[in-house]
């Protein structure tokens, strides 16, 4: 049978998947782990970056292809502030610029190569990715996290995972509010949309499942509050505050990505808890570590179904699910040229869910499970 | 990558609702009574009068318009 329009049949449409990479800035991970005296090849952009922190401490990011012959940089070695390629020793400083080449009289005219403008901050390394070369708008910088640097708060917890998809997916998820029930196991009470400008807000309220979790012994969770913003294309701050029976635990989750490709990316998640009477000490640190486990096993279940599921333009939306077409339209900003983003891109936009009919539907499949489970017949 | 309007807008579209503090024109949809998406625009974003610290909260003085219109019949609600 052929599906057309004609036939009611509704067909799934997906343009070619766009063949730039976002304009803004993008998280590479935690600044040490690029401070071992050694250059760091990452894959990004449909490209090869080299990152290497000078003898000042700068962390740079080039193009890792050296223009004189091609030589990898990412397997040369750091010279002071420079890295020197493995192919002929030609030093490249942070700035893109050949600074000296050591057989040579004199360094050739544009001699220079591709160079990330970069960010440290919070304990991690951004760079600023723009197909058309402008340098980032300080509108758009990414907000300070002040428990990131506050002895009140846990060290970051970091993930890193490669995903075999278009990173449109994840971002996807910004907007799904039935997918945390069903693929998460988690239960949304509340969920509200806002976006603006370069950020898009995720706003939920959520209760614990007894169905998916086994009753521990200790403080029962009772549920969680989140506002997740993301800064930019690829960028979420996430204030997290999961409630337990006399008290709350507050956590900053970021959850961020950078393209490999047009079908792959790199997602990464970090955690902080804040130290309290009810976590103190290395029991915040712990929880930091179970959280991000949670996170870890939650970003598992994602990919589980991005593997297999179809990029799809023209979603079949029913009144309870969220804002994808205007999410879309938000993120399209980032792909087309600085000039060309509209008015309707950016202009604020405000969703507030009816959760109603879902809570009544999920209270009973939580009770419908529940009763599977106290009959040992355990679908969990 | 084409921007598609929401599917969901050919069942019912956005209908202008006018803030009674401010008169800013925004546009609204409710599906039902307890869900609203609201459009601004550029000269709305500039015309309110006092919009919320918290850019997270949508405007009171705009949500009691809404909430007026539609308890009015002047916009429709889908399922109400």
């Amino acid at each position: 049978m052929t599906a057309t329009e004609s036939d009611g049949v509704r067909v799934i449409e997906a343009e070619a998947i766009p063949t730039r990479y976002a304009r803004g800035w993008h998280c590479l991970g935690l600044a040490e782990r690029f401070r071992d005296g050694r250059p760091h090849a990452v894959r990004a952009f449909g490209g090869k970056l080299v990152v290497f922190a000078g003898e000042d401490g700068r962390l740079n990011v080039l193009d890792a292809y050296c223009r004189h012959m091609g030589g990898d940089l990412s397997e040369g070695t750091i010279k002071g502030n420079e890295i020197a390629c493995p192919f002929h020793d030609w030093r490249w400083g942070g700035d893109g610029r050949c600074k000296k080449i050591p057989y040579s009289r004199r360094v050739p005219l544009r001699a220079r190569t591709a160079a990330w403008p970069t960010l440290e901050q919070d304990g991690m390394l951004f760079v600023w990715n723009d197909p058309e070369g402008n340098p980032p708008p300080p509108e758009q910088a990414i907000p300070r996290i002040p428990g990131a640097t506050s002895d009140r708060w846990t060290d970051w917890v970091w993930t890193e995972t490669v995903v075999n998809a278009n990173c449109r997916e994840v971002v996807d998820n910004v907007v799904d509010m039935a997918h945390f029930f069903y693929v998460h196991y988690s239960f949304p009470t509340y969920f509200k949309n806002i976006f603006e400008g370069h950020t898009a807000t995720q706003i939920m309220k959520g209760r614990a499942r007894p169905d998916a979790r086994r009753p521990s012994r200790g403080p029962q969770l009772l549920g969680n509050s989140s506002v997740a913003t993301y800064y930019g294309p690829s960028f979420m701050i996430d204030e997290l505050t999961y409630h337990y029976e006399g008290f709350d635990i507050n956590s900053v989750l970021i959850n961020c990505h950078y393209p490999i490709d047009r079908n792959s990316f790199v997602l990464q998640s970090g955690i902080i808890t804040e130290r309290s009477e009810a976590l103190p000490g290395d029991e915040a640190d712990k929880m930091a570590r179970r959280l991000s486990d949670f996170i870890q096993l939650g970003f598992e279940q994602d990919i589980k179904i991005w593997k297999t599921k179809a990029r799809i333009d023209n979603p079949l939306l029913c009144e309870e699910d969220g804002p994808v077409y205007q999410l879309r339209r938000w993120y399209e900003q980032f792909y087309v040229d600085a000039a060309d983003v509209t008015p309707e891109m950016t202009a604020r936009f405000e969703f507030e869910l009816d959760t109603t009919r879902p809570v009544e539907a999920w209270e009973r499949e939580v009770e419908r499970n529940l009763a599977a489970q106290a009959a040992g017949d355990d679908p969990a | 990558m084409t921007v598609r309007p929401d599917v969901r807008l050919e069942d019912m579209p956005m209908r202008p609702v006018r803030c009674r503090r401010c008169g800013v024109e925004v546009l609204v949809r409710k599906a039902s009574w307890e869900q609203t998406s609201i459009q601004w625009s550029t000269p709305s974003m500039t015309g309110c009068a006092e919009p919320p610290p918290d850019r997270h909260r949508t405007c009171p003085s705009l949500l009691e318009s809404i909430g007026l219109a539609a308890a009015q019949g002047d916009l429709e609600v889908l399922d109400g």
